[in-house]
């Protein structure tokens, strides 16, 4: 067996129990039918879509597993991101003095979840906004501006949240 | 108190709606459409939990969880559309 | 039992005050992506602290665990949908315009 194989397993493993936790929480019930059915249900999905849902070009465990102590410290970090910066645009709603504007910088994170995650919490939070992400270069709409050079906008939007990111996820 | 805030919340969430589908009717393009139904998406999904707290019914809250996963396939469906047609509505 | 109600005004009120600001700003803001912010304001900062508010008071185990995977669900959809609009904005014709002025400013992108 080569790595390939043990890889793909792996991942195979991966979306089934994923798959199957969802199923748990929607159906809500431990009736051995429902367990079976949806045991063969997810089964059947992850055969035909863990290529999908987990790329060929994750390189390791640690691209996909979150740690789930640094998880509940980076949600927590979220929250308190979000009330802090609703209170600025709250403020620039009153003043009426805004700077918006585009500013495109790039992470250091590497796995393509890491990579969706930051760009969420980016959106989720109001005065940032992503438009695109391309591989690791992110564009994002600024509503309170205060810099002109990108590497420095870059560096305010996202390394309070990148910081965190990177010890949950590689 | 509970009632209090439960009821606050209803007016206050209705109150939302009615302004942004105020904007929805103004917006001059596409764009502020799309923005203020986005807006009233998520009241809408915050009323349907609201209403399933205040009757203290379970199925309020599973439609909800349903509304809040496919919700946002609509909005990706109308952007298709409109990105497709050349004229602006 | 009082201080869980406390705590719950205290996210109401927080929310309320939110989303008025929010409506304010709807109507203040000129171009779509300014108002796009001033609507996440009121779509998920006022969502998000209405949801821990009912999560505080609900009054049974089962509409206590669907709102905690609710809440999980909202922090990953909210976010997917304001970025479609977003994506649709930065694609449409009326952000053409802005779009090229920023290209003379900066050639990289």
């Amino acid at each position: 067996m080569n790595y390939e194989r043990i890889w793909a397993i792996l991942r195979f493993i991966l979306t089934t129990l994923f798959l199957f936790i969802i199923w748990l929480l929607f159906t809500a019930t431990t009736e051995t039918f429902t367990l079976i059915f949806g045991l063969f249900a997810s089964l059947l999905t992850a055969g035909l879509t863990y290529h999908i849902f987990l790329p060929k070009h994750q390189a390791s465990l640690n691209f996909i597993l979150p740690n789930p102590f640094y998880l509940i410290v980076f949600l927590a970090l979220m929250v308190i991101n979000l009330y802090k910066s609703s209170f600025q645009v709250a403020k620039a709603v009153f003043t009426g003095n805004t700077n918006p504007r585009i500013v495109h910088f790039r992470t250091r994170l590497k796995s393509d979840i890491a990579r969706t995650i930051l760009s969420n919490s980016i959106t989720f939070t109001p005065g940032t906004l992503t438009l695109d992400l391309n591989d690791d270069h992110l564009v994002v709409h600024w509503l309170l501006c205060s810099t002109i050079h990108n590497k420095a906008a870059g560096e305010k939007i996202k390394s309070n949240i990148e910081k965190s990111l990177k010890r949950t996820l590689k | 108190m509970t009632n209090f805030i439960l009821s606050g919340m209803k007016y206050f969430l209705i109150v939302f709606a009615t302004i942004t589908t105020i904007r929805l009717l103004l917006g001059p393009s596409a764009s502020d459409r799309l923005v203020a139904m986005n807006v009233l998406s998520s009241i809408a999904l915050a009323l349907l939990i609201l209403w399933g707290v205040t009757t203290k019914n379970v199925l309020y809250l599973d439609v909800a969880l349903v509304y809040d996963i496919f919700g946002f396939l609509g909005f990706l469906a109308i952007t298709r559309f409109l990105k497709n047609t050349k004229d602006k509505l | 039992m009082m201080i869980k109600e406390v705590v719950a005004l205290i996210f109401f009120i927080i929310g309320s005050a939110f989303g008025i600001v929010g409506m304010i700003g709807l109507f203040r803001f000129k171009d779509p992506y300014s108002r796009l912010h001033a609507g996440s304001l009121c779509g998920t900062t006022t969502v998000f602290s209405y949801l821990i508010a009912l999560l505080i008071l609900s009054p049974s185990i089962a509409i206590t665990s669907r709102i905690v995977i609710l809440i999980i669900f909202f922090l990953i959809s909210a976010p997917t949908g304001s970025s479609i609009v977003s994506k649709f904005i930065w694609e449409s014709e009326e952000a053409e315009d802005q779009r090229r002025s920023m290209q003379k400013e900066d050639k990289s992108l």
